[in-house]
């Protein structure tokens, strides 16, 4: 799909967030669903596999989903699975993202992990960031199981690692 | 023809000389020619004294008789001269000499030069044809000898230049022998070296894979909760510091 077609879904999105008034909330829980999708290979093909029913799809994601989202958030996806853009989640999930960051003037900042942090260390870590990059950020959580331990933070194009994983690696590197 | 005509020539001489001549004698007649020449000769003057004699007279004729025929064989019986020949011969062998003698200058010498003459030229051309062709030989043998020199010279030529070219070969063979040697050397040198550093490479990666393994196997195992915990507080404490 064309990227202009992913921001005027990922402006749809948002304004369908907006007029429900938790624009912050429905961005949360749709990256939180478009990184589920992107860590499972299995749940993403058969999103997008058009020959399965679009109502098999919905019930797909609305099982998925249950009560862990609200109702607008798994309207949306329900909508973008059924309009045949269940491959494209994760793009769409991530303009979301953007958009709905920059219209606060903030960047978003991706931080992998494998436990969840805190909001008290969000707090702390977006404090930090602010003070190293100089932008005002909102907080996005990855689950990431293999940077074993420690954060990786990407904003935009940079990259500040700090993860057992790239230690490891920066060991193995020195023999 | 005329080698024929010179010998009927002297052949006629000769003839002539042998075939006319007579029996040597005094008189030049035979022997009972000259006992009746000489018989009748003495009768002719002896006749009227025959007559005369009668009886007496018949003895005495028998008597002359007997001393005539002494002196008559006294005469005819006289031997020739051994030195000076009859006049006969003299005129009929001067004749033939000159006939002959005519004949030789005529025919003969003339002949005899001619032969003399042609046999020389025949001689002269035949040492002159030897000597030319002594002359072609030694040029021949020259042109020979010249072209073995020639052949002597090329051939020593071949071989200096046989022996140059193996030479250059074995120069060349022996140096590019020496390069490959030397490429060899270098190539084994680099080989070594590169199988070292695999092999050191490969030894360090498997060091690395083993304490590597061990520190992630450590680290895994002391990465509890707590753990993690001061992990993202040291990350938020390093990255607000920075």
């Amino acid at each position: 799909m064309s990227e202009d077609r992913i921001i005027k879904y990922a402006e749809a999105i948002l304004a369908v967030a907006s007029a429900e008034n938790n624009g912050a909330e429905v961005e949360d829980e749709l990256f939180r669903f478009a990184r589920a999708v992107e860590g499972s290979d299995e749940l993403r093909l058969t999103l997008s596999n058009a020959k399965i029913p679009a109502a098999r799809r919905q019930q797909i994601v609305e099982d998925l989903i249950g009560d862990q989202a609200t109702s607008a958030t798994t309207a949306l996806i329900s909508m973008l699975v059924a309009a045949g853009r269940g491959g494209d989640i994760q793009r769409i999930a991530d303009q979301v993202v953007e958009l709905g960051a920059a219209s606060r003037a903030k960047a978003v900042a991706e931080v992998y992990s494998v436990i969840e942090l805190t909001q008290d260390q969000q707090t702390r870590l977006a404090s930090s960031l602010k003070s190293a990059t100089g932008k005002d950020v909102e907080i996005k959580i990855i689950i990431d199981e293999t940077v074993m331990g420690g954060l990786l933070v990407q904003i935009e194009d940079e990259v500040i690692d700090g993860t057992v994983r790239t230690r490891l690696k920066q060991l193995r590197e020195a023999f | 023809m005329k080698k024929r005509l010179f010998l009927a020539s002297v052949t006629g001489a000769l003839l002539l000389t042998f075939g006319m001549a007579g029996t040597a004698s005094a008189s030049g007649e035979t022997l009972e020619g000259c006992f009746l020449e000489e018989w009748l000769e003495e009768k002719g003057h002896l006749g009227g004294d025959h007559g005369e004699g009668g009886d007496h007279g018949g003895d005495h004729a028998a008597l002359h008789d007997e001393e005539l025929l002494a002196e008559i064989e006294k005469k005819c019986i006289e031997a020739p001269s051994p030195i000076i020949p009859e006049l006969n011969e003299v005129i009929w062998g001067g004749g033939a000499f000159l006939v002959l003698l005519a004949l030789m200058l005529w025919k003969g010498f003339p002949a005899v030069k001619k032969i003399m003459d042609e046999r020389s030229e025949k001689i002269a051309s035949d040492l002159d044809q030897a000597d030319q062709t002594k002359a072609d030989a030694q040029a021949v043998k020259a042109q020979y000898e010249a072209e073995l020199a020639d052949a002597k010279s090329e051939a020593s030529r071949i071989i200096e230049e046989a022996r140059q070219q193996a030479e250059t070969l074995r120069a060349d063979l022996q140096e590019r022998a020496e390069a490959d040697i030397a490429d060899m050397r270098t190539q084994a040198a680099l080989d070594f070296d590169a199988a070292r550093e695999r092999a050191m490479g490969d030894l360090q990666a498997e060091v690395s894979d083993i304490v590597v393994g061990a520190a992630e196997r450590v680290v895994e195992a002391n990465l509890d909760a707590e753990a993690q915990t001061r992990l993202i507080e040291n990350y938020i404490n390093q990255v607000g510091s920075e």
